[in-house]
Formats: C-alpha cells, sequence, structure tokens
C-alpha cells in the first residue's frame, strides 16, 4: 500500500504535491480498529476532479471532523463514503474505499445497500413532509425490511428517538409532521431516521449549519453520545465545532488544479496544537479560507 | 429649517405616486376585464336554466322527441360521470407513469416523450374523436360509451403528464438526497415519499384534466354517439352531458330543446365546480398534522 501512495505522489499531474503527510497520516491507528479505508480516492464531476487523491482511514467508535475551506470537496468526500456522490449526474469517483474490508466499490455491491449500512444526515433537515414523527423513523425501516408489525415497529420508534434524544419532546405527538417540529427537533428525527437502519457508521454533512446554537449544542451532544456504538464523520465549517466534539480531525484544501486533497489528518489535539503543516496551522489560524 | 435629504431617500414625488396607482388601478381594471365574460356566462346560464333544477329533470329521461317539453336528462349525467370515471382511470395510472419516465430516466427520451405529450396536448379534441373512431369504434363495430372513455382519456392524458411532471420536479432536493441516502428502492420512494408530496399539485392537474374531459363535445361524437336511453352499459352507444348540450342547442328553435340545454349547461357547470371543491377539500384534509409545513 505505500507503495502505491509513493507512486501516485510521484505522478506529474499532481501540480501541487502535498508532503509525506500523505503517507504517515494514519500511522497512530491500529489496523483493526479502521472502519472505512480510503485509498488513492478520486472524484469528479464531469471532467472536472473535485477531490485527488485521498489517503484517510476512518476510525472505529471515533468521530472524525473533515474540516478545509470551502470548495475543498469535505462533502464530496464524505458524499463518496456512502456513495451518495455518483446520485449527481456525470458525477462519479474512483480509488478504493474499504467498509470492514468491503470495497463499496465492488461492481456486485449494489449502491443502495450501501446506503442502507452507512446512515447520512444532511445540512438541511429532511424529514418527509407527508409522514408524521412516527413514519418518519418507521417508515425507512419496514420498507428495508428491518421491522414487521406494529408493535416492533413502535419499540424501534422508541428507541431511535431515544438515542437521538428526542423522545421526551415528542413522544405525545408522534402522529404530527415531521415538519411541525423546529429546526433542531428535525435533525434529531432525521438522525433518529437515519439510526432506524441501524447502521454503525454515520456521516454528518454540516449538520448544525441550518441551526441555532442552543439545537447546535444538543447535536453536538448527541454525537458524543453516539460515539460508544457508533464511528461518526462530520464535515463542518466550524472549527470550534470540530474541536470540541471530534478525537480525529482531517483537513483538506484546494490544489492549484481546483481539486481539493488531504493535507493532513491526525488527533484533534494534535491537528490544533501542533500541526504538521504550515497550510493547516495557516487555517487554524485563521490566516486563510 | 428643511431637513437636508441624502440621495436615496428622497420624499417620493406626486407624480411618482400617482404613476404606482395608476398601475395599480390598471392590473384591478385588467382582472375585471377578464371576469366579465365569466361572470355574464355563468350569471346568464344560471338566469335560463335555474328554472329547470327540478328532481325530475336529474331522475328522468329525456322525451323521446326533442320538442317535446318535460323530461330530464338523467342519462346524461350518468354518462358524463361513467365514461370519465373509467377515462380517470385509464389516464392517471398511465400518465403518472409517463412523468416518473420523463423524470427518472431523463436525457434524449424523455426529451421525446416530453415533445409528444406536448402534441398530443395540441391536438384538436376532433382529431381525437376521429382517431378513437378508427382506433376503436371501427374495431368494435358499433359506437360505445367505452370508446367515449378511450378518447376523454387522450384528451386527459397529457394535461396528467405535464402537472405531475411539474409537481415531482418541484420536491426538494434534499427530501430527494433524503430517500437516496436511506437506500430505498426507486418504486418504494416514488410510491411512499414522491408521489405523496407532490399529490396536491398531481391532484389539481387531474381536476383540470377532469373538468376539460367532461365537457369535450368533439371526441364523444364519433365514440360514444349519444343515447336517448339511460344507459349503465360502456358496450353500448351513451349519452354525455356535452352531447346532449349540442344536440338540444340545434334544435334550438324548440322552446323545450333550448330550455333543456340551459338546464344541462348549468348542471355540467355546476358538475365541475362540485369536482374542485371536492377535491380542494380532499387535499386540505389529508396533510398529517397540519404542521407549520416548511
Amino acid at each position: 500500500m505505500n507503495e502505491e501512495v509513493a507512486m501516485a505522489i510521484e505522478t506529474p499531474a499532481l501540480i501541487a504535491p502535498p508532503s509525506e503527510a500523505h503517507v504517515r497520516q494514519a500511522e497512530d491507528v491500529p489496523a483493526a480498529s479502521v472502519t472505512l479505508r480510503l485509498r488513492n480516492v478520486n472524484a469528479y464531476y464531469g471532467p472536472r476532479r473535485v477531490i485527488r487523491d485521498v489517503n484517510l482511514d476512518i476510525v472505529q467508535n471515533a468521530i472524525t471532523a473533515i474540516i478545509g475551506p470551502s470548495g475543498s470537496g469535505k462533502s464530496t468526500l464524505l458524499r463518496c463514503m456512502d456513495r451518495m456522490h455518483e446520485v449527481v449526474p456525470h458525477a462519479r469517483a474512483t480509488g478504493l474505499i474499504e467498509y470492514r474490508g468491503i470495497d463499496l466499490y465492488d461492481r456486485r455491491i449494489d449502491p443502495a445497500a450501501v446506503r442502507r449500512s452507512i446512515g447520512m444526515v444532511f445540512q438541511q433537515p429532511n424529514p418527509f413532509p407527508t409522514m408524521s414523527i412516527f413514519d418518519n423513523v418507521a417508515a425507512p425501516a419496514r420498507f428495508n425490511g428491518l421491522v414487521h408489525g406494529r408493535g416492533a415497529a413502535a419499540d424501534l420508534v422508541e428507541r431511535c428517538l431515544r438515542q437521538a434524544a428526542l423522545w421526551e419532546e415528542v413522544k405525545d405527538k408522534l402522529r404530527q409532521s415531521g415538519t411541525s417540529l423546529s429546526g433542531g427537533q428535525q435533525q434529531r428525527l432525521c438522525i433518529a431516521r437515519a439510526l432506524a437502519l441501524a447502521p454503525d457508521v454515520l456521516l454528518m454533512d454540516e449538520p448544525c449549519s441550518a441551526l441555532d446554537p442552543v439545537a447546535t449544542l444538543q447535536i453536538e451532544q448527541l454525537m458524543v453520545d453516539l460515539r460508544a456504538d457508533y464511528t461518526i464523520v462530520i464535515v463542518t465549517h466550524n472549527m470550534q465545532q470540530a474541536s470540541r466534539v471530534s478525537d480525529r480531525t482531517a483537513f483538506l484544501t484546494m490544489g492549484e488544479d481546483g481539486a481539493g486533497y488531504l493535507v493532513e489528518e491526525g488527533p484533534t489535539g494534535r491537528i490544533f496544537t501542533q500541526p504538521r503543516e504550515q497550510l493547516t496551522e495557516d487555517y487554524i489560524s485563521g490566516r486563510f479560507g | 429649517m428643511a431637513a437636508e435629504y441624502p440621495a436615496l431617500l428622497k420624499p417620493t414625488s406626486r407624480g411618482r405616486r400617482l404613476k404606482a396607482d395608476l398601475v395599480v388601478l390598471l392590473a384591478v381594471v385588467a382582472t375585471v376585464v377578464a371576469l366579465i365574460p365569466l361572470a355574464s356566462v355563468f350569471l346568464y346560464i344560471v338566469g335560463q336554466g335555474a328554472g329547470l333544477l327540478r328532481p325530475e329533470f336529474f331522475l328522468e329521461d329525456p322525451p323521446g322527441d326533442l320538442s317535446a317539453a318535460g323530461g330530464g336528462i338523467r342519462n346524461a349525467i350518468a354518462g358524463t360521470l361513467e365514461m370519465t370515471a373509467l377515462a380517470t382511470l385509464m389516464a392517471v395510472p398511465l400518465g403518472i407513469l409517463i412523468a416518473i419516465f420523463d423524470t427518472e430516466v431523463g436525457g434524449r427520451a424523455a426529451t421525446g416523450t416530453r415533445f409528444l405529450i406536448d402534441v398530443l396536448a395540441a391536438l384538436p379534441s376532433i382529431v381525437v374523436g376521429i382517431f378513437v373512431y378508427s382506433l376503436v369504434v371501427v374495431a368494435q363495430g358499433h359506437f360505445s360509451g367505452f370508446a367515449g372513455s378511450v378518447a376523454l382519456a387522450v384528451i386527459m392524458l397529457p394535461l396528467i403528464v405535464v402537472s405531475t411532471e411539474e409537481m415531482l420536479r418541484l420536491i426538494p432536493k434534499p427530501i430527494t438526497e433524503g430517500a437516496r441516502a436511506l437506500g430505498l428502492r426507486r418504486w418504494r420512494t416514488y410510491l411512499s415519499v414522491f408521489i405523496p408530496t407532490a399529490l396536491s399539485g398531481i391532484f389539481t392537474g387531474l381536476l383540470l384534466a377532469v373538468s376539460r374531459a367532461v365537457g369535450e363535445t368533439a371526441p364523444l361524437l364519433f365514440t360514444a354517439l349519444g343515447n336517448n336511453f339511460f344507459t349503465a352499459e360502456l358496450s353500448e352507444p351513451m349519452q354525455g352531458m356535452p352531447l346532449l348540450i349540442y344536440r338540444n342547442a340545434l334544435n334550438s328553435a324548440y322552446p323545450a330543446a333550448r330550455d333543456r340545454a340551459m338546464g344541462a349547461a348549468l348542471v355540467l357547470i355546476l358538475i365541475v365546480l362540485a369536482f374542485n371543491l371536492l377535491g380542494r377539500w380532499l387535499v386540505a384534509r389529508r396533510k398529517p398534522g397540519r404542521g407549520s409545513g416548511r
């Protein structure tokens, strides 16, 4: 694998090759605790490359924050991890993304199956508008054959809403529309809906950027609570948020070719206090981006 | 002492305000002008036809002789309702499936269907009548209510496709992505998320299509033909409201026929109105929880 990476660095196509950060990024991670393994991941919109040669290990039962300036491909990279990137017309990804040793881009793997196994929460809370709070959680699980019958569904809904720290607020109005809730409650409903499919990875794409500070803190607390059972990857614009909640931080930036690449990755404490790359330090101290 | 106004904070001049008022006035006048034909037709028909709306007008068939007074339009009401219902059953599933094809498949194939649907929508209704005549009536060997239904379905189809497609396109991207990210199957996503989300719009389009079909005469002329007697049998020639109005209005020299046409026209308008109100009420009622709906 190190050979592959070394080769990638020598590729002349790379206009601004990053330092050997590529090679050493996962040195402190034992292989057994890696949930998602990304190797030489490139992502494209039509002919335009937006992610270049990302190598990244996502650690189990940890919160990994992906930070970086706008246009550095944070969301795109996240969306590659559950094959949501290719939903956009003419979008594609290359390279290797392994989930517990399974190649997610294997031709025999149905992208929908990947999305059922890896949960995703979006920037804009998106409960299904015609469904009740109950059905928002129960229906996707039922449609995917995970739960049968009224009683089991009710148990599942209660469990997931409790996990998402929403149960107490909605237990008396489960029949109401999901969109009748506040923004922060809607976002927690969407988290509950994702949890109902029993994933062990949760991808969160700027989940708090449409929320007020109180709702943001609730979601952050929730992420910390969920860490014991889930592997969480969060894309965020907010560096305070990354430093508050994440265990590991990956910093992406945009290269001169317009494609985002990974500058460095490591334990959040180290990234924020002793970044190895000048680019990281500049970004974290607010000197660019 | 007069205050000094900054450049962008000058008080609006009298002339400017007058001009603004004038534009509002023009808009109001335009609206009123547009409403005049509607109101005058409606009032005229109510004035001419209201006197006929007695129970027997709905419960009896017309007399064999158009010029004779009395009788009702039961056969035409039943025929129109039955043919429109069957046409709806044919056009709605087909129309929704075509709309899903267009939004889901996209590309050149969808551009092609979209163009064909536009052509179909622009087709004169008499041509639709002749088309169904040659397709169904000739094949069956006789006129029938079924043939009338097929003709009405052809009229309704493009309206349903266009409105459904428009509504599916309006579904917010976060909703479509949310469904995708849950790994829901496509048919399931449409059935349980997209169609319900777009339902009120689809329903509005359907109402428009039904209102249009209920009032169409030309497609029925060569298909359902008309029938002086009541029948619920779709294999027989069937009377429709527009056909009855047409035949009686043609003979308006006879006061009885003229009155019957007016009464039937009023009933037709009321049926369309009832469909609209019913549809709107159904759509308003089925929103869950009556949330803030953002």
